[in-house]
């Protein structure tokens, strides 16, 4: 135990004065930040979004200039009116202006356009439409000689709610913005958990490599065992990214507990404490399954290019859930979802957003976390395998038949 | 004592030791002697359990060699490494850590040695700041910074300067007279001559010769002789017991075809030149090793 915990050390040292490390650890109080508060101050103030150019807006029909006009103004989105369109597509062009709305003589009858430079504007046409929308039905129905308040009987939606329903029944009423704010937490943290866990268990794996270029294996094997090695190293990097979600972690607490309240910021429903208790408990589940996995390459690989070309599977199995992300969100109950939330090397990242976004069985995560927790020892086991008789192996390519042979050894 | 029985590794077709037995005691230095691809590392990497040979067996005092008997045995491989940014006192400290050393006795002797080295001022430094030599030296160090009582160095001199090759020598010396078993692999006869007192050679894997030193040296004889003399001395080539001569500015070696040739050569010499100086050579172990493979290593001893 002494020498793992020696090995577990040093990897601990190595890795934690490393620049990566403290760059990491520093910009992950940020990413948390811009998770948690920035999607809040952006729909608090468009301002802070938009530009501060101002819209120009050449209305040859009075009423619909006005309401442009309020209706950019009570966004805080500065608006001028102008009297010649061209001259205004010109400064549009050259930047002086956001953009351009006009409208027509004819207007509703003929089309008003949005003029920018880039048409990706969306929060400054979006409000465009929506106002000339609104007014123009206004008109319609006065034309149509409608009482007001048959008019808006007859524009009026009917009410619709969707509600959450919690484990003991309970219900939280859902909105788009709901989903948004789940679709950025649940985005922000399987980022987290694949970029951590892609680069520790780079980490391992080169550390591993670089055993045997360095030549240091040798000396090493002569003082321990390669159990004692590889789980010495997987240990030693584990402590260093607990450290560092260690560091993550009170950052959000005190976003979540001191920054929230003081600034009254209503944060996303996904970001509380107990959630960022699940992303360490994951992040911890898919560090030591790759970190077995990428441990067992790395004493197969020959070199760190060739630990590359071996680690794509690992990789793989790590971009399947990022990239299936909206459909995990929007059907957590769908059958693949619920698959790859019990399949050990997709498990950790399925199922943290599925008990983000919706509510699963204790019995369900604790399925999902025994699966991930077999495959570990499985994984670990094989790889000490490989480990033993691979991490000797220089200066010429495995098979694949070799590695599983040297898996079957004693 | 190590105990090497009848051990054969192969690696593919080619079998790299094919039955080498030998046994290393305490208190004396054990040379494995070779060319290079001789099959030394291999044995010592099975000795050190590394790797498992395919048949024979490898005790350690009466036992096989187990995972707690790695504290007791220093190996310096012979492919050198230590981790490059680490600072040389604490690789050290690393290295004894591993070995479950007592960790202020260990620290200790590294700066004893460090000191003997010359390296005390490089403690803070990092590995990679080191030349080639000094970080070899920093890596014997750890060999025996944990006072083991079992000493395997592979090929430990390759890389040093003669200077330091002495300070090893000496050191070796020292740890035999400590009464720790000390089993070194060279390729230079030399270097086994000046500290070894019993020798394994080997070739190809097997196993060409062995035993004590001296009795080798009495076994193949003292056949040759160095002449230093004033006068012709071209006939000697041309004497019917003598095998080859060689010429060198102030003396001329002579190869005899037996050891009663060295009287002969004596009274023929006597007349005919004026002999300054007259010696019989023990043969070194270099020629005693071209004489058992048949000079086919050769090239490969200089290498």
């Amino acid at each position: 135990m002494r020498k793992l915990l020696a090995v577990a050390k040093r990897e601990f040292k190595a890795a934690a004065a490393n620049k990566t490390f403290v760059i990491m650890t520093i910009l992950g109080p940020f990413l948390i930040l811009a998770i948690t508060v920035l999607p809040t101050l952006l729909n608090n103030d468009p301002k802070i979004a938009s530009s501060g150019k101002p819209v120009a807006i050449y209305a040859e029909r009075d009423d619909a200039g006005a309401y442009l006009g309020a209706a950019f103004e009570s966004q805080k989105i500065p608006s001028v009116r102008v009297e010649d369109a061209s001259r205004a597509k010109e400064r549009v062009l050259s930047g002086e202006y956001a953009g351009l709305v006009e409208v027509p003589a004819r207007w509703p009858d003929e089309e008003a356009r949005y003029y920018s430079a880039t048409g990706t504007d969306a929060a400054l046409f979006g409000t465009s439409q929506g106002v000339l929308g609104a007014l123009a039905t206004e008109l319609r129905v006065a034309e149509a000689g409608l009482s007001p308040e048959a008019a808006s009987r007859l524009l009026s939606k009917p009410g619709f709610r969707v509600v959450k329903l919690g484990a003991d029944l309970s219900e939280e009423t859902k909105t788009d913005r709901d989903f948004m704010a789940v679709l950025f937490t649940a985005l922000s943290f399987v980022m987290m958990i694949y970029m951590t866990v892609l680069l520790y268990g780079q980490m391992i794996g080169r550390s591993v490599v670089q055993e045997k270029t360095g030549k240091t294996v040798e000396v090493m094997l002569s003082s321990l065992s390669s159990r004692d090695l590889m789980f010495g190293k997987i240990l030693g990097l584990g402590l260093a990214g607990m450290l560092q979600y260690g560091v993550w972690m009170g950052m959000g607490v005190l976003m979540i507990k001191v920054v929230g309240p003081l600034f009254s910021l209503s944060l996303p429903a996904a970001v509380t404490v107990g959630n960022f208790g699940w992303l360490v408990f994951f992040f911890l589940l898919a560090f030591f399954l790759y970190a077995a996995g990428y441990a067992a390459l790395g004493a197969a690989a020959e070199d760190e290019y060739h630990l590359g070309q071996l680690a794509w599977p690992l990789i793989l199995f790590l971009v399947i859930p990022m990239v299936m992300i909206s459909t995990m969100i929007l059907n957590p109950q769908s059958p693949l979802v619920l698959g790859l939330s019990y399949f050990p090397m997709t498990a950790p990242i399925v199922m943290l957003v599925r008990i983000l976004v919706s509510a699963p069985a204790w019995w369900e995560v604790a399925a999902s976390v025994g699966a991930i927790l077999l495959a570990i020892i499985g994984v670990g086991f094989l790889g000490a395998k490989i480990f033993r008789v691979g991490i000797l192996m220089t200066g010429k390519r495995p098979k694949i038949g070799e590695v599983l042979r040297w898996a079957r050894l004693k | 004592m190590i105990d090497v029985q009848n051990v054969v590794k192969a690696y593919d077709s080619v079998k790299a030791v094919d039955g080498i037995s030998f046994q290393a005691k305490p208190g004396e230095i054990f040379g494995l002697i070779g060319p290079n691809g001789a099959g030394k590392s291999t044995t010592i990497r099975m000795i050190m359990n590394i790797m498992a040979p395919d048949s024979g067996s490898i005790r350690l005092d009466g036992r096989p060699l187990a995972e707690k008997d790695k504290a007791r045995i220093g190996y310096l491989p012979e492919e050198r490494g230590l981790y490059k940014k680490m600072k040389v006192g604490d690789m050290l400290a690393f290295l004894a850590e591993i070995k479950e050393a007592d960790r202020q006795a260990s620290a200790e002797r590294a700066d004893e040695w460090l000191r003997r080295f010359d390296l005390l001022d490089w403690k803070g430094r990092k590995i990679e700041e080191l030349s080639k030599g000094m970080a070899q030296k920093v890596q014997f160090i750890g060999t025996v910074a944990h006072d083991p009582d079992v000493l395997l160095f592979d090929e430990p001199f390759s890389g040093l300067d003669p200077v330091s090759q002495d300070l090893l020598l000496e050191a070796m010396l020292e740890l035999k007279a400590a009464g720790k078993t000390v089993l070194f692999s060279t390729h230079i006869m030399d270097h086994a001559e000046r500290i070894c007192e019993r020798i394994l050679l080997i070739n190809k894997g097997k196993a060409v010769a062995s035993g004590a030193l001296a009795d080798l040296k009495r076994r193949f004889g003292a056949d040759a002789a160095r002449v230093e003399y004033d006068g012709d001395g071209a006939f000697i080539e041309r004497l019917p017991y003598v095998k080859s001569c060689r010429s060198f500015p102030r003396w001329t070696e002579v190869e005899l075809d037996g050891p009663d040739a060295a009287d002969a050569l004596y009274r023929d010499l006597a007349g005919k030149v004026r002999v300054r100086r007259f010696e019989l050579l023990e043969p070194s172990l270099h020629s005693i090793f071209i004489r058992l493979v048949g000079g086919e290593s050769e090239g490969a001893d200089r290498a």
